[in-house]
């Protein structure tokens, strides 16, 4: 795929630089390269989705995004900027927040220590958090219901939710949002990613969607690309795989 | 009146166990490393301690330096034995086998600079007086009782107050997850082993004033937190400090039917007990990792 042809929807006031670059990323584990000379541009603003097999290599292209996995070779830029370093924080500091797949709680943790650790890890002063928090809960306001409980005690959808207003926490510009589906019955995953979705339009967010409930994320979405083996096999619109053989082929 | 002299003693006792094994638990639960050096860094803030007493320092100065020790030795044994073994995915024993190397390493090195025996300082505050007929106690049972009270409760509002110690709770979690959530385990590792360094110091020099302390003692209080983990429940840091307090007590107390140099079996036997009858502990935790 040629990073320069992703033209997305452009908005007006999108900026100039795509909120993520990557050149030639290659990855893998114990010598075995899980991504193989991968190139990606996720415009400002956009939903970008991203569908394959398991194993193909979505899941770690995401920890590579994020700093949680060194690629062998490649580059990574961040709205036209080359993070200091290769980690969760520099990748956090440029604006990038990510939602891991399965749930990204600490079981024992209640609600309200969780988004205590994002805001203290993000750096967020005293006198900011409540605001902080506030902008969360209007995006997601059921979390109020549970705010006292434990993560462990909450149901999937809870706690997918209690995972994606974490990381809003950090006002990202750049979510990178790994199967959020994952053991959710579609009417709730629809109820979850759509305020999610409207934040690209409220505030400008890009999101990058890995999923493989494919009707709902392609609903939400700008941009597919399918993944196979590592690498892209294909890149277009949602409405390009409407026609399902199309898609089972690419599967 | 035999059994309330004792009870005291084994209270004080309990105390200085209580707090090097929630150090150890504190440690353990964070990081999974199995910190046989632990009683290492309590043999050396004992001996700091020592030093800086008969080196004519004021008392808070010793104690404010063994601190710093105990502290220093515990992030150095992360920073420079755990986790270049970790980063070549080392084993159990691996860890275990360094660690021990290095309480042997520190054990000789005293005994050379100190001499081999018990060493122990002169202070008031260890003078016993009678407090009810055939019962003494010295200023230091209360001292102690209050150290570790004050130093416990300190940890608890520590760890579910301030955003580092939830960050330590989560680290006991899940450490990949923490790194999603832009922390650093690694940073996370180095306070658990910091805070956990730091609470033997209190111990040693609660030792080093009353019964004294020799070169070799890190071995028996590393047995002692080990045993105190396991009784209290593994995870679990109140476990840990109660059943050290309990082992404490129950060795004290045995010494009404047994010899002074057995009552050290008895922390073992209250363990063999809860192996068998109990096997998760006081306050086991069942793990969600």
């Amino acid at each position: 795929m040629s990073p320069a042809s992703t033209d997305g929807l452009k908005r007006p006031g999108q900026a100039q630089a795509p909120a993520i670059q990557a050149l030639g990323l290659t990855a893998g584990f114990g010598g075995r390269d899980v991504l193989q000379d991968v190139s990606l541009t996720l415009n400002d603003g956009e939903i970008l989705c991203l569908i394959g097999h398991n194993g193909a290599g979505k899941s770690t292209l995401l920890r590579v995004l994020f700093g949680l996995h060194r690629p062998s070779a490649g580059t990574l830029r961040v709205f036209g900027e080359q993070p200091g370093q290769h980690s969760p924080a520099a990748m956090g500091a440029a604006g990038v927040a990510l939602v891991p797949e399965g749930r990204g709680v600490f079981p024992d943790l209640t609600v309200e220590e969780i988004f205590g650790l994002a805001l203290w890890s993000a750096g967020v002063p005293k006198s900011g958090q409540r605001e902080r928090v506030d902008e969360v809960l209007d995006v997601l306001p059921r979390i109020k219901e549970f705010r006292t409980r434990r993560a462990g005690t909450l149901s999937g959808g809870q706690q997918q939710m209690v995972s994606i207003g974490r990381a809003l926490l950090t006002r990202p510009r750049v979510l990178l949002l790994d199967e959020p589906s994952i053991g959710l019955a579609p009417k709730l995953f629809q109820d979850l990613i759509r305020p999610i979705a409207a934040l690209r339009e409220s505030r400008g967010m890009a999101i990058l969607l890995v999923e493989q409930n494919v009707r709902e994320a392609f609903a939400v979405s700008d941009r597919v690309l399918v993944m196979r083996s590592g690498k892209f096999i294909f890149e277009g619109a949602p409405s390009e795989l409407d026609d399902h053989a199309k898609l089972m082929e690419l599967f | 009146m035999l059994f309330l002299q004792l009870l005291l003693n084994g209270l004080q006792v309990g105390a200085i166990y209580a707090l090097t094994a929630a150090g150890f638990a504190l440690i353990f639960g964070a990081t999974k490393i199995f910190h046989v050096a632990h009683g290492t860094a309590f043999t050396i803030a004992g001996y700091v301690f020592l030093f800086a007493w008969r080196a004519g320092w004021p008392g808070w100065a010793g104690a404010a330096a063994a601190v710093l020790a105990a502290m220093a030795f515990g992030v150095a044994m992360e920073r420079y034995v755990y986790r270049p073994i970790q980063r070549h995915e080392g084993s159990f024993f691996t860890v275990f086998v360094a660690a021990f190397g290095v309480g042997i390493v520190v054990q000789n090195v005293i005994g050379m600079i100190a001499g081999r025996g018990f060493a122990t300082v002169d202070t008031p505050l260890s003078f016993s007086a009678e407090i009810l007929p055939d019962v003494f106690v010295a200023p230091m049972l209360w001292i102690s009782l209050a150290t570790a009270a004050v130093l416990f409760i300190a940890l608890t509002v520590f760890l579910t107050r301030h955003p580092a110690g939830v960050g330590l709770r989560a680290l006991s979690q899940n450490p990949d997850l923490v790194r999603t959530y832009g922390l650093s385990s690694n940073g996370l590792s180095v306070l658990a082993f910091a805070i956990g360094s730091a609470l033997a110091a209190p111990a040693a020099i609660v030792t080093v004033m009353t019964t004294g302390l020799n070169e070799a003692i890190g071995h028996q209080v590393m047995l002692i937190s080990i045993a105190a983990t396991i009784v209290g429940g593994i995870g679990s840091l109140r476990g840990a400090a109660l059943a050290g307090m309990m082992l404490g007590i129950a060795e004290s107390l045995a010494l009404q039917f047994v010899d002074t140099q057995w009552a050290e079996a008895v922390s073992f036997l209250v363990l063999f007990g809860f192996i068998i009858f109990r096997p998760s502990g006081i306050f086991g935790v069942v793990q969600t990792r």
